[in-house]
């Protein structure tokens, strides 16, 4: 051969069209995938990379090798980190980046720490803190972090608890903690390197349990929603929005939701309008002595608040009002059914118009579980259904300009026994932290002008045969609404999907027997 | 009677080559596979027979080098299988020029070429009797002597047999009593096996890429010296070095002129909402490169400065250093290997890189009706596979290794929406003069444009084109039948 090693070459002759392509990695010598081993990396609203957390070989007698691989929001390799840590004991729970520091947050079992890195762009170590002295509720929560683990940009916790790390750009990472069982919280602001910032707590005096989930880091706040129950085991929960001073830790908004002399409220989401200056609640409404489930839900509200915490407006879209002048025809059906809506996402666009992303639930009598109950059991006695996606659309001034429906296969969600002493928000809630809606996220542009809201739909009843597509709603500023379907199925062992730099997503496809991982960035038609 | 039939006959053979100068060359296609299949086998067969297992090796020794005779003989039938170009120009052209190598060196084993479709500029060895050129590599040189260096370099390999020696030294290599222990040793360690492992790897390869360099010193002297037996011109080898060490830029480094191509009137240029390629959040610095880094390795052909100081010695200065304007026949061949290279990019599914070759090559000729029907062709399956939402198979990344314009031509594409594809069609129709659908590939992409535009005609167009080219190139490209469903979901 004329300059390079002969069989090389041949194997490179047929080798061209593969080598030279990107978008795409492939990953070797992968012999367990879980959904959690790549994580989406974000700066802002969106993703700019992903980082992947691998156990390696053995560094020595006592700790293994775990390698941290960065990738760009192209898939190109940046980096890696080699760390090396108790064997088969040190755990990756979140990664965040707040704009000028990497965080890795991870669970050191054997020393039964949880402990921070962060590291700055160039992934220079800045800072580390190992967290001892954990007391029961942090125990219990870290547990659950692994069943909740992922970053969605939105914030994780919550209702199940759970520990999580909550970037703030300008300002650092948020990290919580929980008052003995779980009977308060903690918050803990550290700055890039580490070093602490501010503490808030629950009032120690509070005669609630309380626990918080932060959901969103805006213009000088942080937001989060609080859910307050009268003791652990109690199943009537209430949430409070609160807002809480970036910079201070100062909490300047606390306000319950769920109470009105005239209707139940129920939250689903809660923002700040950094160009109107005001505190927005999205959520549904019931009569006021009407059962959650039983009863249906009259409409979606919105509630707007001054900084002061004043509230400016609430203003109902009641289905039969509001919403019905505009409901498209194929929707009307799955309303009538008793399906109500869960809150998936509330974005604003630069535009000034308000897209809340929706979708259907109900929940109806579970046969099984209505006589496993009578024979003594514990089951539930009612059992989720999942349905169709919708999209309203406010203008600035709120007033409800377009819904558009979507429909999906049904699927089924499981519901906890007493789950019927919920709100709807919160059931919808553990529907979402425990994985069983076909909503997946939602992507936005750094401008707030483009947004795709991204679901599967298959039908999960009739198992594995059935086609599966992946639904990419998208809209924003140029005032259209598209829909790209992806067909979903493959022939890998497991995929997964991720969100990805504005119009895409990331499909990762796990080949079991050839132990390879392959990672793709699917360009939408959006 | 007979007379006249025979003047006829010799006037047709006379008229013949003058009237396909004066046609526009398309790039071969044939479906018939049974040539190639045979040739395939044959040069599987030679591989097969010239990779025997070393005796008085270790066992482990015996079956690594049956894996990789395997692997080698597989290589070599898909290679020539799948790409061995058996056009009725070309190939005869380089087989003349072989014939003549040879028959002024008639120690040389029996050896034949074959010349491949691989639009990569390079040519290789295998076994004892086989070289392959590659399309991409006629395209690039500038006349018949640098052609006849190239192919004397790769039967220089073959005469030193280093495709064996190099296979024999590597796993000797490796199966050493030295490295064997090294690796019990790693193993025995227990710790940090892998970067171990990967550093005893690194030491095998850098081991073996400095033996490879060797026998390419070694190929360009023994080469030298054969084509010195030749008529050819042997200042043209050390020109053959300094054109591949450049080999990796483009034709021309200008920017493509997109806007000119793809915008008019009724779809200016560019297209609204392009969003701008945004930035990496990381700002790793590279890493500290290595010595062997720091030298040309990443180039598609290294260490040619160096090569070329060493061929200049040998030649005692006799070298032509400079450009020099092609006979009209080699010109016709370059033209030629081009348009086949064009070809194989589009018939290896990259598209991206069709697309810039035929661009570049419009720059030259505007209206060449191949070209056009290929940036048709190529914008069609562009979109359909951002339809199927697998555009990530057939474009690549923006690379800091490859030219500026290409990566300009990229971050267009991936700018690109599905709805975008019918007006810059639609532009690039009216910007240059249609292609009459005399011929498969004009055809195919008439077909391609009134498709993508939604033109009912389309549907007359595939009748044509199946009617016409039933076993057509483009047949299972543009009318693939409907995949059976598969199974699984995403998580």
């Amino acid at each position: 051969m004329f300059v390079k090693q002969t069989l090389l070459a041949a194997t490179v002759a047929l080798a061209v069209p593969a080598a030279l392509h990107a978008q795409t990695q492939t990953l070797d010598n992968i012999s367990r995938v879980y959904r959690t081993a790549i994580e989406p990396v974000y700066a802002g609203n969106e993703v700019k990379g992903y980082v992947t957390y691998t156990k390696g070989d053995k560094a020595d007698k006592k700790n293994d090798n775990f390698l941290l691989d960065f990738y760009d929001q192209d898939l190109n390799k940046v980096s890696n980190i080699t760390l090396q840590k108790p064997a088969g004991k040190y755990f990756l729970l979140r990664n965040a980046f707040n704009g000028s520091a990497f965080a890795m947050y991870y669970y050191n079992s054997k020393e039964k720490t949880l402990e921070l890195e962060t590291y700055d762009t160039s992934l220079k170590k800045l800072g580390f803190k190992a967290i001892g002295d954990l007391n029961r509720g942090d125990m219990m929560a870290t547990q659950q972090s692994f069943m909740t683990q992922g970053n969605d940009g939105e914030g994780g916790g919550g209702l199940m608890g759970g520990m999580t790390l909550f970037p703030v750009p300008n300002f650092g990472f948020v990290r919580n903690s929980y008052e003995g069982m779980m009977k308060g919280y903690n918050l803990q602001m550290y700055d890039d390197k580490l070093t602490p910032r501010w503490r808030l707590s629950s009032d120690p005096k509070s005669k609630f349990y309380e626990t918080v989930s932060l959901t969103q880091a805006v213009d000088k706040y942080i937001l989060a929603t609080v859910l307050r129950r009268d003791g652990m085991m109690s199943k009537k929960i209430n949430a409070f929005m609160v807002a809480i001073e970036s910079a201070t830790g100062k909490k300047v908004f606390d306000v319950p939701v769920e109470t009105t002399n005239t209707e139940q409220l129920s939250l689903s989401s809660f923002t700040f309008d950094p160009v109107k200056r005001e505190f927005v609640a999205v959520g549904e409404f019931y009569k006021l002595n009407d059962k959650p489930f039983v009863n249906k839900s009259q409409g979606f509200f919105i509630k707007r608040f001054s900084e002061a915490g004043k509230p400016v407006a609430v203003k109902n879209y009641g289905w039969h009002n509001e919403v019905a002048a505009l409901m498209p025809a194929e929707a009307r059906p799955s309303q009538e059914d008793g399906f109500v809506n869960y809150t998936q996402s509330i974005v604003r666009g630069s535009n000034g118009k308000t897209y809340i992303v929706a979708e259907q639930y109900k929940v109806v009598g579970d046969g099984l579980g209505i006589a496993l109950t009578a024979l003594g059991g514990g089951a539930s006695v009612s059992k989720g259904k999942i349905a169709n996606m919708l999209v309203f659309a406010l203008d600035p001034d709120y007033k409800l300009t377009d819904i558009k429906f979507y429909p999906k296969d049904p699927s089924v969600a499981y519901v906890p026994p007493g789950a019927g002493l919920m709100g709807t928000g919160l059931l919808g809630m553990y529907f979402r932290q425990s994985g069983q809606f076909d909503y997946q996220f939602t992507q936005k542009n750094d401008a707030n002008s483009q947004f795709n809201v991204v679901y599967i739909n298959y039908d999960k009843e009739k198992g594995e045969a059935t086609k599966k597509v992946i639904g990419n709603v998208a809209f924003g500023d140029n005032g259209q609404f598209k829909v790209d379907k992806i067909d979903g199925t493959s022939n890998a062992t497991a995929s997964f999907l991720y969100p990805a730099k504005p119009g895409y997503v990331m499909l990762v496809d796990y080949l079991k027997k050839e132990k390879k991982m392959g990672m793709k960035l699917v360009k939408l038609n959006i | 009677m007979r007379l006249f039939i025979l003047l006829a006959l010799v006037g047709g053979m006379l008229a013949t080559p003058a009237l396909a100068q004066q046609a526009p060359y398309l790039p071969y296609y044939s479906p018939d596979t049974v040539r190639v299949h045979e040739m395939a086998v044959a040069h599987r067969a030679a591989v097969q027979k010239y990779l025997v297992t070393p005796k008085s090796v270790s066992g482990e020794y015996k079956d690594h080098y049956k894996r990789i005779a395997q692997e080698a003989c597989a290589d070599v039938y898909n290679t020539v299988r799948y790409s061995a170009l058996v056009d009725p120009v070309l190939n005869p052209y380089a087989q003349r020029v072989f014939e003549q190598i040879r028959k002024a060196n008639p120690q040389l084993p029996a050896v034949q070429l074959v010349l491949s479709r691989n639009p990569e500029p390079n040519a290789h060895a295998v076994g004892n009797s086989t070289v392959m050129l590659n399309v991409g590599l006629l395209a690039r040189l500038e006349n018949e002597s640098q052609l006849a260096y190239v192919l004397c370099h790769e039967l220089a390999h073959i005469q030193y047999g280093h495709m064996e020696r190099g296979l024999r030294e590597q796993l000797t290599k490796i199966h050493s009593k030295q490295v064997r222990k090294e690796v019990k040793r790693i193993v025995a360690d227990e710790y940090n096996i892998s970067s171990k492992l990967k550093a005893l790897a690194l030491g095998l390869s850098l081991n073996s890429t400095f033996h490879h360099r060797k026998y390419e010193k070694q190929a360009d002297s023994l080469g030298y010296a054969l084509l010195r037996r030749t008529s050819f011109d042997p200042k043209q080898a050390y020109r053959v070095l300094q054109l591949l060490d450049k080999i990796d830029q483009p034709l021309s480094p200008e920017p493509l002129p997109l806007g000119q191509t793809f915008g008019c009137a009724t779809s200016p240029y560019p297209l609204p909402e392009a969003p701008a390629k945004s930035k990496s959040i990381f700002t790793v610095a590279a890493p500290v490169q290595t010595v062997l880094e720091t030298t040309d390795t990443l180039k598609s052909h290294p260490d040619c400065a160096k090569r070329m100081r060493y061929l200049s010695e040998l030649a005692h200065g006799e070298i032509a250093d400079a450009p020099a304007a092609p006979a009209p026949e080699f010109a016709r061949i370059v033209a030629m290997s081009r348009l086949e290279s064009v070809q194989s990019w589009f018939d290896y599914d990259c598209y991206d890189h069709a697309l810039f070759e035929a661009l570049q090559l419009l720059r030259e000729e505007p209206q060449n009706a191949y070209l056009r029907s290929v940036v048709t062709l190529s914008l069609y399956e562009l979109r359909e596979h951002l339809l199927k939402h697998d555009f990530y198979e057939v474009v690549g990344n923006v690379s800091k290794h490859h030219p500026e314009n290409f990566n300009q031509l990229l971050t267009t594409l991936y700018a690109w929406k599905a709805d975008d594809y019918k007006g810059l069609l639609a532009c690039f129709a009216q910007n240059g003069s249609p292609a009459a659908p005399t011929n498969e590939y004009a055809l195919a992409a008439n077909y391609a444009a009134s498709a993508l535009a939604g033109e009912p005609g389309a549907a007359t167009l595939k009748q044509q084109y199946l009617a016409n080219y039933h076993d057509g190139k483009f047949a299972k490209l543009l009318f693939p039948k409907p995949a059976a469903p598969t199974k699984k979901s995403i998580h």
